[in-house]
């Protein structure tokens, strides 16, 4: 194990055979990656290492806080996650053809979690390995009533290892909304979504932790043929935020909508790390990512497309930008492409920029203080990349979040 | 009387480089003064340092808004004060929807005399009837500021922001500049319809022929960073015959 770094307490963990006995061995092996590690190079983990935190076992209180308005506004059925555990309450009254099951036991759906799981991540294996129960979720036909997964807690010398395998049979669709904003000392959410051919996955995440919280997300995607996925993620809580995103299209026509905004102010870390695995040929992915940061907040986005020898028409498009407010603040875009096919169209950009002074001027010569036209400027940069969200009710959970954040409000 | 505007010896650099140097102007409510000279004699400087725009810096010379000094203002707070700037070459501000700023502009000078915000509907009705007199479409409206504009559009959105704003002093540069005879014919009847004895105007211009439109009490020429010369009307039509040549050699 390497030094140093923060530990959960795994002496209640009882995982010695199977999958999570397996994640357990390979956790223990590699641990948290250290400063040589590259695909953490601009996201050190180093702050964990004083962090004494032990994964939490029980639930305590009940569904409270903006995100429950947030889900009584879409009228949404929550399944409510607290410090990692879930509640049992959120398992019954399901809508439509969806089921919920216990993960924890069932080897098969263990393993396919495991293999979604993007690979090499450190919560991959960790939260596999510690998860209390954890569920999987399967959508058998098109649904109409959305779904949020809600993480909440207070517990700050709690660690939370929620693992999901959200499963969608061919054909089937389904509005997915994450809302993370608890007080843990870590959130660490494994969540896996299987996509098989034909289904669609419209999902939104909103990341709101508290301002102490750690928040590392290992999320993977397979898409089946002709299977899709919109998803986009707003980013503002949290100390220290990584949201890593493995996306593997492995059906023909599949398409992949992947955008995310992130904001942070104060000495927050924010990271959006992407990998589009395009396996086979006529798949599309899209990703469009805007990064607004003040003071001494850093930002980064990481975003890798792989194109297999096989993948031709490929089309692999992404585009970052980052604004920033603060001579302090700091912006780093590290978009990769590795093509081994010929016939693809693939694109990416980066550009950090600052807010134009010409724009601004003739904003407040119109009688507009200074802090609302560079308001209004920001919501500007960022409002074409929500209005990218084609689901209207999805789009309007994240348009307060980040309102709040233009604000200058902690919390909601 | 107070003077509405008062201009004393103004000196202003860009960067390094002198651009204005010792301009004096008195501009009393009510009244309408032109601005002429050829390019690069400073008009635009002039204008973005009366709106107090970054980087265009004073360095001599003050200048007095009903008896008070502009220096140290920033631009919103003279917006607030009655200012009101038509740009040469209004900015694009892309993703702010027009209705919004339109709005945000209206309630900060409700807010700064501490009346109410306006409320939405409202707002609209009142904002259509003013697009409408200077040929604005609703479609025009409902787009970002100035995006996808043509110049004669830019022009006609400057003059709806100034007829919202209802400013006490309005500079007005190069208000003709790109504009067709019909465009020009609109934009200067617009501008008419907001002549009052409560606001005073001072309008840039290159060309004589929007001085044919607006009709100036007082006519000033510019010419590398001075007024050169000062008269009524009819020096607009001088400077039309013999061109600012001559002016500079009578300088
Ligand atoms: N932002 C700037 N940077 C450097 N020089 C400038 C800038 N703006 C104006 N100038 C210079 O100042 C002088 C006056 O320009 P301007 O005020 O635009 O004149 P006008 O509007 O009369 O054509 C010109 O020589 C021009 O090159
Ligand atoms: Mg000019």
């Amino acid at each position: 194990m390497p030094e140093l770094m923060m530990q959960p307490d795994l002496s209640a963990v009882t995982a010695s055979g199977g999958v999570r006995g397996a994640a357990l061995a390979r956790w223990q092996k590699s641990g948290w990656p250290g400063p040589r590690a590259e695909a953490w190079r601009y996201t050190s983990l180093a702050r964990l290492s004083d962090v004494d935190l032990a994964p939490a076992t029980s639930l305590a209180g009940g569904l409270t806080g903006p995100g429950a308005l947030a889900a009584a506004g879409i009228n949404a059925h929550v399944i409510r996650f607290e410090n990692g555990v879930v509640d049992p309450a959120g398992m019954s009254g399901l809508p439509g053809t969806v089921s919920v099951a216990t993960l924890d036991g069932d080897e098969p759906a263990m393993a396919q979690l495991a293999d979604l799981a993007p690979a090499g991540h450190p919560v991959s294996d960790l939260s596999l390995a510690v998860m209390n129960g954890g569920i999987v979720m399967d959508v058998a036909g098109a649904v109409e009533t959305p779904v949020m997964l809600m993480f909440e807690g207070d517990d700050a010398g709690a660690s939370a290892h929620p693992a999901i395998l959200v499963r969608l049979a061919p054909g089937a669709s389904i509005q997915i909304a994450e809302w993370h904003q608890s007080a843990v000392g870590l959130a660490a959410p494994l969540i896996g979504y299987d996509i098989a051919a034909g289904a669609r996955l419209e999902q939104v995440k909103v990341q709101a932790e508290g301002a102490a919280t750690t928040h590392l997300a290992a999320t993977g995607v397979a898409l089946g043929e002709g299977a899709s996925i919109a998803g986009f993620s707003l980013s503002t809580g949290g100390a220290l935020a990584r949201l890593e995103t493995h996306v593997a299209m492995q059906g023909e026509g599949a398409d992949c909508q992947l955008s995310a905004i992130y904001m942070g102010r104060g000495a927050q870390h924010q990271d959006i790390t992407t990998y589009m695995d395009h396996a086979v040929a006529n798949c599309t992915s899209n990703q469009i990512i805007r990064g607004v940061l003040d003071d001494s907040a850093r930002g980064v986005y990481q975003g890798r497309v792989h194109v297999a020898p096989d993948a031709q028409k490929t089309d692999g498009q992404q585009m970052s930008r980052a604004l920033l407010l603060s001579r302090k603040a700091e912006a780093d875009a590290k978009p990769e492409l590795e093509i081994y096919a010929d016939d693809v169209v693939c694109a990416h950009g980066a550009t950090v920029g600052e807010l134009d002074a010409t724009q601004l001027f003739y904003l407040t010569s119109r009688g507009i203080p200074f802090e609302t036209a560079r308001a209004m400027l920001i919501e500007a940069f960022l409002i074409d990349t929500i209005e990218t969200i084609e689901n209207e009710l999805l789009a309007g959970l994240l348009r307060p979040v980040a309102e709040a954040w233009l604000a200058g409000k902690e919390t909601l | 009387m107070t003077a509405l505007l008062e201009i004393r010896d103004l000196h202003a650099s860009v960067g390094d480089k002198p651009i204005l140097k010792g301009i004096d102007l008195t501009i009393n409510t009510g009244e309408v003064h032109a601005i002429m000279g050829p390019n690069g004699s400073g008009k635009s400087t002039m204008s973005y340092v009366l709106a107090g725009r970054d980087g265009y810096e004073v360095t001599g010379g003050d200048i007095l808004m009903n008896g008070e000094s502009l220096l140290e203002m920033e631009p919103d707070e003279r917006a607030r004060a009655g200012m009101f700037l038509a740009f040469q070459y209004p900015v694009e501000l892309p993703g702010v929807g027009g209705m919004s700023f339109l709005r945000a502009a209206v309630n900060a000078l409700r807010i700064e005399a501490g009346e109410e915000e306006i409320d939405q509907l409202g707002f609209v009705k009142i904002v259509r009837e003013k697009a409408k007199l200077l040929g604005i479409s609703d479609d025009m409206l409902k787009r970002a500021v100035n995006v996808g504009f043509s110049g004669g559009e830019k022009k006609r959105y400057e003059i709806l922001q100034m007829a919202l704003l209802e400013p006490t002093m309005a500079v007005l540069d190069e208000t003709d500049s790109g504009l067709d005879v019909d465009a020009l014919r609109i934009v200067s009847e617009g501008v008419n319809l907001l002549r009052d004895p409560g606001r005073a105007m001072l309008v840039i211009t290159h060309y004589q022929r929007l001085l044919n439109h607006i009709v100036p009490d007082y006519v000033h020429i510019l010419a590398d960073g001075r007024i050169r010369k000062s008269g009524g009307k009819e020096l607009a039509l001088e400077v039309e015959e013999s061109g600012y040549a001559g002016v500079d050699d009578a300088a």
